[in-house]
């Protein structure tokens, strides 16, 4: 409430000292501004205006929350503070050669980015698949439309599902034995 | 339906089972969400006593036997001289103020159930209620999440997130049955809180406002996280005013757990007058006078009918208002009368400042930041449902949802950058979880149950009645959707089912271990425990000396008091760096200068923690950098790279020197060159780090060999005094 109307009453301040008389201000700060530079100061015309501060929409706002969700889900402060590699690599003891090993494993608290990242993204997929499916039971669209929503939701969903724990498997070996 | 009144006797008793069992909607949705929330209940208890029934009922880790030794004293010797108990068995010379440096709201809820029982001629002993205050503070968490989530949203949403609570892993991991710690009841006491703020900030009464302030006092005595709650609230409602959802209820509600939250705060003598006087606070009182300004400016409002005279009085006092409180934080930081934040919730802020700054905050294990695996460990399912409940906050705006939302990023951005902070997130992650699962489930049986009525385009009863009249056009869709629907919920209800079989193995697998007995499985798996190291406490206890001096690392200072009743040198509360780094500088440096150390501190016993017969990882040897670096912090006579090689840490023949031959590693290491711990492998292999170790021939000059318990886990020794002049 105080900042909308603070800069708005600002924009009209402005506007208002610069063509209309000033007298109807009662703005104490104002007059001795009037006075103390602004007598032998003459202000440029200038054609800017204060930016305007509109509040964002919700869904802006969780769509950025969403990207925020990601990054902290894939162990983004993890990967700036520890700053693991890339990727791991193994040497195959008989060959020799330097194979890429994606995900660390002997522990669970400690990841690669590249398998964080894609962790993080199958949670965040699975989470659009859920809104996809509530998108397509809205009663104002076309059925074409909300029959491709609900099988891109379910797909997802799927999809995310099957991927987390394929990844979590992959981890942990003795998952749920 | 019609009793017949045949024969009296059988139909009577027929028509009167019939009519009674026949309830009304009302009363059938009342006595299924009653026994929902009943089994729920149980659920959320026995669920966490896997390790009473596969050890025994005992205090799990190190931090609480702290409390449990301070509780006995409660039960013991009363309340006053609980609160003004100068323990002089710990920190030895220096002994520690117990009664000003620790939150009593656990203890003296433990104290309370103790002596309820006892009035009620149960006559348990105290440690049984120690064991199980967290389950059954767990399960009242779950009835608070319920009535919260019904604030929220509604009563689906209420009973889902209680269900998913009751067994999450991430609130689990910290109140198993016999983790006696603060956060065990601080999490109901966090989930209270915010709860009756909420009620508070919906109904604008005064009476809730109350409760939430003196939840907010219980918060208080039970857990350093309290900052939490009063940097939250002042958060939420900043957000509050700038989305222009200024309002009575909002004031009263703010104003009254402010004012008499801070009051109440300040009878626990560990925080003090830190609500006035520390950084961490400030943001609250500077959203309690925004608050006063913002009435202000709207009564003047009110007065006033002059639109640009207010305008012009608006101005003015924003600008004043802003100016006098910035002056008033410059002035009071300047003078060092606000203290600035300390490092442990700064580091929250700036995670980089701890590994750089404070050794011991950075090398607790708990405190390390948070990879994607150990979120998908503690959370499951809940990670696809928690953006998909934020979605559904976001369709549906109201004071409520915006504080859940606020409270599940917040606490999430915090999870990720310190482990134990998952424990925080929980309850908000299962409560928009638990309005994903709600909304969801409920968009898909309303699509059920408009296929029950016969598509009339005038039908205006029912569920989804909206839909009637489209319904008439989709008629030949209608099977399909309905056979949809039917297989989304068997999905919905299998992928729960994966998540409570996912929780119940983490339970049983991760979280249920005591930390003080060891499990392992042997040759030919069968389950073989460790106990050694109650057998070193009991060891101590009964073949030292009463007032003895035992030295060892700050880790296990708590269960030697509780357990040995012997004073240690420096113990889990780690509040003297300088002490715990003498400690530090004794162990890493060479036998004559440890001797002179220990000499100076009076120690009778050195203890140390040791893994290699056993291959246990925990020991003293690899915790052995972080002694080097925070008493290197200190004293910079001990320098890290001393005992490195090529930056590498190592134990075996090329180990640097100064490690072969320092205090740590020749107590470890005492006679084990003579043992062969595994087949084919030569004498003094360690097992732990998996090298033969480079320095096998051993010779103590001050110290000698006290006990070694039978799986050389923890090896004592008696420091041998002086040798007489001659």
């Amino acid at each position: 409430m105080a900042p909308r109307s603070d800069s708005q009453t600002l924009a009209t301040g402005s506007g208002a000292g610069s063509d209309t008389t000033s007298e109807s201000s009662m703005d104490p700060i104002f007059q001795i501004l009037r006075i103390v530079p602004f007598s032998f100061l003459r202000p440029p015309r200038l054609r800017l205006k204060l930016p305007s501060f509109t509040l964002p929409s919700p869904m802006t706002v969780f769509s950025m929350i969403l990207l925020t969700y990601f990054l902290v889900v894939s162990g983004f402060v993890y990967d700036v503070i520890v700053e693991p590699p890339g990727i791991g690599s193994t040497q195959d003891p008989i060959t020799g050669a330097i194979r890429p090993v994606v995900f660390m494993s002997g522990r669970v608290n400690g990841q690669y980015i590249i398998e964080g990242l894609s962790s993080g993204f199958m949670f965040v997929l699975g989470g659009i698949g859920i809104i996809m499916l509530d998108l397509a039971l809205d009663k104002n669209r076309a059925k074409s439309v909300k029959a491709s929503y609900a099988t891109a939701g379910i797909s997802s969903i799927v999809i995310a599902y099957v991927m987390s724990m394929l990844f979590i498997r992959i981890k942990i070996p003795g998952y749920l034995h | 339906m019609a009793g017949k009144q045949d024969s009296p006797n059988s139909d009577l008793l027929n028509s009167f089972s019939f009519k009674s069992l026949k309830l009304k909607t009302k009363q059938q949705e009342l006595l299924i969400r009653v026994s929902i929330l009943g089994l729920v209940y149980i659920l959320a208890f026995i669920a966490r006593l896997f390790s009473v029934l596969r050890y025994e009922s005992m205090i799990h880790e190190f931090d609480p036997y702290f409390n449990y030794r301070t509780t006995l004293f409660l039960t013991e010797k009363g309340f006053y001289e609980f609160w003004n108990w100068f323990d002089s068995e710990s920190w030895y010379p220096l002994g520690r103020i117990i009664g000003g440096t620790l939150y009593p709201g656990l203890m003296v809820t433990a104290a309370l159930l103790y002596w309820t029982l006892r009035f009620l001629r149960f006559f348990v002993h105290i440690r049984e209620v120690c064991v199980l205050t967290a389950p059954f503070f767990a399960s009242n968490t779950t009835i608070v999440a319920y009535f919260f989530g019904k604030e929220i949203w509604d009563t689906g949403a209420g009973l889902v997130a209680a269900a998913l609570i009751a067994i999450c892993p991430g609130y689990i991991s910290r109140s198993v049955a016999g983790s006696y710690d603060n956060e065990a009841v601080a999490i109901f006491a966090l989930l209270l809180t915010f709860y009756l703020f909420v009620k508070a900030v919906n109904t604008g009464s005064l009476a809730w406002a109350l409760g939430s302030a003196f939840g907010y006092f219980y918060m208080v005595s039970a857990w350093g996280g309290y900052v939490f709650i009063i940097n939250l609230v002042p958060l939420y409602v900043l957000v509050l005013l700038i989305t222009g959802r200024y309002s009575m209820r909002l004031y009263v509600a703010y104003n009254c757990m402010y004012i008499l939250g801070m009051l109440l705060a300040m009878q626990i003598r560990f925080v003090g007058f830190q609500h006035v006087q520390s950084g961490e606070h400030m943001g609250a009182m500077g959203v309690f006078l925004l608050m006063q300004v913002f009435y202000f400016l709207d009564w003047v409002k009110y007065q006033l009918n002059d639109t640009k005279l207010f305008q012009t009085f608006l101005k003015i006092t924003v600008t004043s208002a802003v100016l006098v409180g910035g002056i008033a934080l410059g002035v009071g930081t300047a003078s060092g009368y606000i203290s600035p934040w300390t490092g442990r919730f700064y580091s929250l802020l700036d995670p980089t400042y701890a590994k750089d700054h404070i050794p011991i905050i950075a090398s607790v294990s708990e405190h390390q930041p948070t990879a994607w695996s150990s979120f998908m460990f503690d959370y499951h399912i809940l990670l696809f449902l928690f953006p998909a409940g934020l979605y559904f906050c976001f369709k549906r705006l109201s004071d409520a949802t915006i504080f859940i939302v606020m409270y599940g990023l917040t606490s999430l951005y915090f999870a990720g950058v310190m482990v134990r902070l998952i424990l925080v997130a929980t309850p908000a992650v299962c409560l928009i979880s638990a309005i994903a699962v709600s909304a969801t489930v409920k968009n898909l049986t309303s699509l059920l149950r408009t296929k029950q009525k016969v598509p009339q385009a005038g039908s205006t009863k029912g569920a989804g009645s909206s839909k009637s009249s489209s319904k008439v056009s989709l008629d030949q869709s209608q099977p399909f959707q309905k056979n949809g629907a039917i297989a989304l919920l068997v999905g919905v209800f299998y992928l729960l089912s994966r998540y409570a079989i996912h929780c119940t193995w983490v339970t049983s697998e991760a979280y249920s271990s005591p930390s003080i007995v060891l499990a392992a499985r042997g040759a030919h798996g069968n389950r073989i425990i460790f106990d050694d190291y109650r057998e070193a406490y009991y060891w101590l206890r009964q073949n030292t000396p009463t007032d003895a001096k035992i030295m060892s690392w700050w880790d296990y200072g708590y269960q030697i008091t509780a357990m040995g009743n012997r004073t240690v040198i420096v113990d889990n509360n780690t509040w003297n760096n300088t002490h715990i780094a003498t400690v530090g500088r004794a162990m890493s440096s060479y036998e004559d200068e440890a001797y002179d150390i220990m000499r100076s501190l009076d120690v009778n016993y050195v203890l140390v923690v040791f893994g290699g017969v056993t291959g246990y990882s925990s020991d003293d040897i690899n915790k052995f950098l972080w002694m080097v670096r925070i008493g290197g912090g200190v004293y910079p006579v001990i320098k890290e790279p001393d005992y490195l090689v090529n930056g590498e840490f190592r134990v075996d023949k090329g180990a640097s020197p100064k490690m072969l031959n320092c205090l740590m590693y020749k107590l470890c290491y005492y006679r084990f060159g003579e043992l062969v711990t595994e087949y084919g492998k030569p004498s003094g292999y360690d097992r732990a780090r998996g090298v033969e170790i480079g320095n096998k021939d051993i010779k103590l000059e001050h110290l000698e060999e006290a006990y070694t318990t039978s799986n050389w886990i923890v090896r004592i020794y008696r420091v041998k005094p002086p040798t007489n002049r001659l």
